[in-house]
């Protein structure tokens, strides 16, 4: 079979999407509930970083600012996983009930044309307020700006966006196996939340797990060091980009792994 | 009194909790993560502020006060919205209207047996953990007993408020965005993401004279007091039975107003 272009895949997103962007519209309702849904717990995590910053001026040598430059960067870094690969947490139910096959007789990538079915606009909402936070927590860090500075930021979000992907999609894999896999993917997708948090804070025991076991520290730790800490770059940070792209490599090659084992249910 | 009709529905939920053995196990991990989370994010806060005591409580007593309203949490959520929410939808909720018991009650009967599973499984290992971990802290006198008082009536509270949310479900059909709100609100305003000492002033009066506080607040400051004085024992427990009565009473009128607006779809 003849390989399909990067081409070819754009244009069939840009349809698939059309359609379920359609469908979405249709219960209005649900859509603008769950979009400010999504903001109220943006403000949440702001409040509470607000409210620990009254009381106490630094944690472990990082300022409010800085702290919230990490949190910013995060939810930026969370988007695609919220937009692009949402439909992750329904792969356990396709599996269960038997409909996955539906998705194993298309001549297109099976992973592609899973993800691509769902995207989920209230991440949209999300990304603004990210932004938000990382511009303001910038401005009043008087980082500076140059263009080498943007590109830094843009090269070193994809690459967390991909360890975040990678997680999720193997935490998703792994209803392959496992009947009730919902646990798995809360339990990891409660750990972004951790990665907020500047990871000198761990004991080492703790750093390497959270840096090479589950990889957060690579969510907004690592990388925002190359803004916040110019001097101080560790090597890690660095490599990360790489580290990124063999996190994806491999949770993408688990996720095909289990598709390509699934033997439907019989019906 | 007729009290088999509850303790059926109670005994068959703890068997299907138990069926999910895996998960639990899943859960247990996720919490021993959280608190080491927990542990070193309030350790590396505490040193940064240079004084032993902030607002009133050490570190060990931030430390009991978050892990333990992350243990009830684990202990009071229900997932009520979900399933009253998936019911409406799918028209199931039809059957469960049928039955010979207000759907309140039995609801809250066939969580009872979660509760019960939740208890042993999470809820007690979390408190022996802390127990030990902050060395006598805790001291075991009545405070135990207000403790578990005030837990009861936090149940209640907590069982109105998402009974009073999913009956708003009857209306948006939308469940994801108004439950994330709903925990988003409770778990700040209750204390369970930081505890309410540390809230600034407007925000600390205005969050008292909410319902929220009576959930994890109360029955924590209740069991971090090692000599309770009787008139503060008496104004929490007295402020939380308020709360039961008029959460209760609200949820109540509201479904009963609601049912009329229900529109099954098929089913």
């Amino acid at each position: 079979m003849k390989r399909k272009g990067l081409r070819f895949y754009l244009r069939i997103y840009r349809k698939i999407l059309a359609q379920d962007l359609k469908s979405k519209m249709s219960y209005r309702a649900d859509f603008i509930i769950s979009t400010v849904g999504m903001i109220f717990t943006n403000i949440a995590g702001f409040i509470s970083f607000w409210i620990l910053f009254r009381n106490f001026p630094s944690i472990n040598g990082w300022n409010y600012y800085e702290i919230l430059f990490l949190y910013g960067f995060s939810l930026i870094s969370l988007t695609p996983v919220q937009c692009l690969f949402d439909n992750n947490w329904s792969l356990r139910m396709y599996v269960y009930s038997g409909d996955f096959i539906k998705y194993c007789f298309r001549p297109i990538n099976l992973f592609f044309y899973f993800q691509s079915e769902v995207f989920d606009v209230k991440g949209l909402g999300q990304l603004a307020f990210g932004i938000g936070t990382l511009v303001f927590a910038w401005c009043k860090l008087g980082l500076g700006f140059s263009v080498l500075m943007l590109l830094k930021v843009i090269i070193f979000l994809i690459t967390a966006s991909l360890v975040m992907i990678a997680l999720q999609n193997a935490a998703a894999a792994s209803c392959f196996w496992i009947q009730n896999s919902f646990y798995i993917l809360d339990f990891v997708t409660k750990f972004k939340d951790y990665a907020r948090y500047p990871i000198t804070i761990f004991s080492p025991v703790f750093r390497f797990i959270f840096t090479f076991l589950m990889p957060i520290a690579f969510i907004a730790y690592y990388p925002s060091l190359v803004i916040l800490r110019p001097d101080a770059v560790p090597v890690l940070t660095w490599l990360s980009p790489l580290l990124g792209c063999g996190f994806f490599w491999l949770s993408y090659k688990l996720w095909m792994f289990g598709a390509l084992k699934y033997s439907g249910t019989g019906s | 009194m007729n009290l088999k009709k509850y303790t059926t529905l109670t005994r068959a939920g703890i068997m299907e909790s138990l069926q999910f053995r895996l998960s639990s196990l899943v859960i247990v991990v996720g919490n021993l993560l959280y608190l080491i989370v927990v542990y070193f994010l309030w350790k590396a806060i505490y040193a940064s502020a240079g004084t032993e005591v902030v607002n009133g409580m050490t570190f060990y007593d931030t430390l009991i006060y978050l892990v333990l309203a992350t243990a009830l949490f684990g202990f009071m959520e229900m997932y009520v919205v979900w399933d009253i929410g998936r019911s409406i939808q799918s028209g199931k909720i039809v059957l469960d209207l049928l039955k010979p018991m207000e759907y309140r009650k039995y609801m809250f009967w066939s969580y009872s047996g979660s509760f019960v599973t939740q208890f042993f499984f999470t809820f007690l290992p979390t408190f022996l953990v802390v127990a030990a971990v902050t060395k006598g802290t805790i001291s075991f006198g009545f405070n135990l007993l207000f403790f578990v008082l005030a837990v009861a009536m936090a149940v209640s509270i907590n069982y109105s408020i998402d009974f009073i949310v999913a009956t708003i479900c009857l209306y948006t059909e939308s469940i994801w965005g108004i439950n994330i709100m709903k925990q988003v609100i409770v778990l700040l305003l209750s204390g369970a993401t930081i505890p309410l000492a540390f809230f600034p002033e407007p925000l600390h009066t205005i969050v008292s004279y909410l319902p929220f506080q009576s959930i994890y607040h109360t029955p924590l400051m209740l069991l971090l007091d090692g000599n309770p004085q009787p008139k503060d024992v008496v104004t929490a427990l007295c402020t939380q039975l308020f709360w039961v009565i008029v959460m209760t009473v609200i949820s109540k009128l509201f479904w009963k107003v609601s049912l009329r607006q229900i529109t099954v779809n098929g089913g």
